[in-house]
């Protein structure tokens, strides 16, 4: 017997049959995978890995080109780009991955909770996590750093409690299909408690989606921190962040381009590798699509 | 013939007509040739001269109200001359009379300009609780001899007098009548106007129209129409002033660099001393900095070298103080005129504060995060950690305003700007103890200055007065509650076809703005 008609595992290859083989075997989501995990490891060694300390000045080598000494040249204060840049990464996946995780861990337990619980407790949480979902996030953002001032936790509060509802609405539809699923009643009917429910049987089948979204939202959140850094409404200098450094750019952009395209360019790059992955995720953690044949 | 369009055909020929439009050299979007466009940074507020507040309210008022005389160009030496005054000349050191010229008629159905307007629109203010009173601190009062002349009378003899009070800020003269009959004050819509424009139009935060007043009984302005639009971004300016949207502009330091290697076809550059001084405040009483060792760290500590070249490419010097640059009026040289980081070190050490964070406040343009950012590294290497506070423009404005709270008290840092004016002590009044939660941020608050301030008021010899002005500024520096940066050199590019009249200040004054 076979399944030729699924063009998906035609051929003499089969598909791989754990997430991670099945993420590296398609182009789209090796690359992503490697850009993602390229810009984590510059961030995580920042340190090693950067020419220069990025905060130093040295105010007569400012606005160089790109030379050996400055492969990415150096900003209005004669700072080096490329440490900047390299420290950057820090900054905007702190943020990013810092804030997306936990909007996503809490969205995860609000959503199970709404979803497996009475049905008093799932209107309530709707009710709050329906208001949360109403504020548009940038004018959200901006309203909350005018209060708190611009900092890097006032922008992670933010993007936290702006996220928690979509991530707590997927995973509550998700765990409201499965709620009465035969191998949830079964547990049940052999006297599984809730909690052992919740964890080991429901909490597995709800990630995975939940991982393809935080894995999409992480270039929002990265674009959403470099425009308001952009702004000065972010991270504050000297702190190296690529919107400041993308600011830094625009305002010499006469003088010294290769800033404003140095500040791009991570940017682009990280946007690209976060939504390979997140469309790589989604086809490798696919019930629909595991396995090459029966 | 039949006509017909889709979609694609519609796009085509619209690309292809503004393509074949943006190729002329300078395309104007504004394209009648009698309006005058003026990019400022910042909307309007106040045109009541009794609270008014930015460059754009006195450029208004300049537009649409008079004042008695009017002062030169600064490229010209700020000389007096009269303006709705036909007659205007001290009679006795002591006073100071005028005539006003005939015509000039406030719309609205309120009449000709009186001699009765210029004393309600002085005595109004001199003595009150406006920020411009200390123009008028030397009237006694203004009498009125007849419908269109009258005498100022002076307390003491101020001969500077002239020149603080009469052609800016308070000096704007209003109408008795109509402001009367609006309350008493008004803030965003003149009651009535007589100016060689009158406004016109009001597209908040973007554009300002004025039209060129029909019944305007004195020399024509050479612009039927002034636009000023608000551009806030000194980059989006620079390209808004190339791609030929406004026909002047300031410009930061950077495009001035810029300009003067490459000038555009058709336009001048400007660069001149301007007489806005830029100044780290330091708040002695808020509780870190209470402690003099700490804010003489700061000053020792400031690289004053490094802000000059990283921030204003060397194109000024250090300032020596708050009154600009004078042979006979500026200080020599600060009192600690030298960095010294081991001295600020050791100041940190007797005060116990080695490793204290403070606050800098801020603006966020390019040029004053950089000087900033530099501040922040250099009092780094003593010891002092800087919080950088990028704050925009309304906020900033509220930080040291005692009507906006308590937090004036605590602020820590800020650097400041101000616009001075021609005489030393239009720069020195904001410093006077009763500015505390106005304009004196440091909470300077001393008796000598104030004392020292009335008597340069009244003091005739310059020589004297040098040494008073001498003396205030040692004050200053010695109550650790400033570190005196530089005086921002003025950059400005306009359409070589105009010919620009910029005040002391250097707020443009566009009734004076004449074509080549």
């Amino acid at each position: 017997m076979s399944f030729a008609a699924d063009s998906r595992t035609d051929g003499a290859r089969p598909r791989p049959r754990g997430a991670l083989g099945r993420l590296m075997s398609e182009p789209m989501g090796a690359t992503g995978a490697v850009l993602v995990a390229l810009f984590i490891a510059v961030a995580l060694f920042a340190p090693l890995i950067a020419p220069y300390d990025p905060l130093a000045l040295d105010i007569p080598a400012k606005l160089q080109g790109p030379s050996l000494a400055h492969p990415a040249g150096t900003d209005q204060l004669g700072r080096d780009t490329l440490s900047r840049l390299i420290y950057g990464a820090r900054t905007a996946l702190a943020i990013a991955m810092g804030a997306t995780g936990a909007a996503g861990v809490i969205g995860l337990a609000l959503g199970m909770m709404a979803g497996y619980g009475p049905r008093w407790l799932d209107g309530a949480l709707m009710l709050v996590l329906d208001s949360l979902a109403s504020l548009p996030m940038i004018l959200f953002a901006l309203a909350v750093i005018t209060v708190l001032g611009p900092s890097a936790t006032t922008l992670v509060f933010v993007i936290i409690l702006v996220s928690i509802s979509g991530y707590a609405r997927l995973v509550r539809a998700q765990t409201l299909g499965l709620a009465n699923a035969e191998f949830i009643q079964a547990e049940r009917t052999m006297g599984a408690s809730n909690l052992r429910i919740l964890f080991r049987h429901l909490m597995p089948n709800v990630v995975g989606p939940l991982l393809i979204v935080l894995s999409m939202d992480v270039p929002v959140v990265i674009m959403l921190e470099a425009g308001l850094s952009y702004l000065n409404l972010g991270i504050r200098p000297p702190v190296p962040s690529w919107g400041n450094i993308l600011y830094d750019g625009y305002s010499s952009l006469r003088q010294q381009p290769a800033l404003v395209i140095a500040a791009g360019v991570p940017l682009v790059l990280s946007t690209i590798g976060f939504t390979f992955l997140g469309e790589g995720l989604r086809d490798a953690l696919d019930p629909r699509l595991k396995g090459g044949g029966p | 013939m039949k006509w017909s369009t889709d979609r694609r055909g519609f796009l085509a020929a619209g690309g292809a007509a503004l393509a074949g439009l943006a190729m002329q050299p300078r395309f104007a979007w504004a394209a009648d040739g009698s309006v005058l466009r003026i990019r400022l940074i910042g909307d309007f507020q106040v045109v009541d001269p009794y609270s008014m507040i930015g460059e754009l309210d006195d450029i208004l008022q300049r537009c649409c109200t008079v004042t008695l005389c009017r002062i030169s160009d600064l490229r010209e030496g700020n000389t007096i001359s009269p303006y709705a005054a036909e007659q205007f000349e001290w009679t006795s050191p002591t006073t100071l009379a005028f005539t006003l010229h005939e015509g000039l008629q406030w719309t609205n159905g309120f009449g000709p300009v009186t001699a009765e307007d210029v004393k309600y629109s002085f005595e109004r203010i001199a003595g009150s609780d406006s920020a411009w009173a200390y123009q008028f601190d030397m009237l006694d009062h203004v009498e009125v001899t007849g419908e269109r002349s009258g005498i100022i009378h002076l307390s003491e003899h101020f001969a500077p007098f002239e020149v603080i009070a009469l052609p800016y800020y308070a000096g704007h003269i209003v109408c008795k009548a109509a402001t009367e009959a609006v309350g008493g004050s008004f803030t965003t819509e003149f009651p009535a106007q007589c100016g060689p424009y009158l406004f016109d139009k009001w597209e908040q935060n973007a554009r300002v129209t004025l039209k060129r007043n029909p019944d305007w009984p004195l020399a024509a302005p050479a612009f039927d129409t002034v636009e000023f639009y608000l551009i806030e971004d000194d980059a989006a300016a620079r390209l808004a002033f190339e791609a030929d949207a406004v026909d002047f502009t300031r410009v930061n330091v950077a495009a001035g660099r810029d300009f003067a290697a490459n000038l555009p076809d058709g336009a001048a550059l400007i660069e001149t001393a301007s007489t806005t001084y830029v100044w780290l405040t330091i708040n002695m009483n808020a509780e870190p900095l209470r402690d003099i060792r700490v804010r003489q760290a700061i000053q020792y500590a400031y690289d004053g070298d490094a802000v000059l070249q990283g921030a204003y490419d060397g194109l000024t010097e250090r300032a020596t103080g708050v009154i600009q640059p004078d042979p006979l009026y500026s200080r020599q040289s600060n009192l600690i005129a030298a960095r010294d980081v081991d001295k600020a070190r050791a100041l940190l050490a007797d005060a116990g504060a080695e490793g204290v964070t403070l606050n800098l406040y801020c603006q966020t343009d390019s040029t004053t995060l950089a000087t900033a950012q530099i501040i922040q590294a250099s009092l780094a290497e003593a010891g002092i950690n800087i919080e950088i506070q990028p704050t925009e423009e309304a906020s900033y404005w509220a930080l040291g305003d005692r009507e906006s709270g308590e937090d004036y008290k605590s602020i820590e840092l800020v650097l400041m700007a101000f616009a001075g004016g021609v005489d030393p002590t239009e720069n020195l009044v904001w410093f006077r103890p009763d500015q505390i939660g106005l304009y004196n941020w440091s909470f300077f608050d001393s008796a000598e200055f104030e004392d020292l301030y009335e008597k340069s008021l009244a003091e005739t010899d310059r020589e004297a007065r040098a040494a008073m002005f001498h003396r205030m500024e040692d004050l200053m520096e010695e109550s650790g509650g400033f570190v005196f940066i530089c005086f921002e050199p003025y950059i400005a590019v306009h359409d070589a076809g105009i010919v620009p009249v910029i005040l002391a200040d250097g707020h443009p004054d566009p009734t004076r703005f004449t074509r080549k």
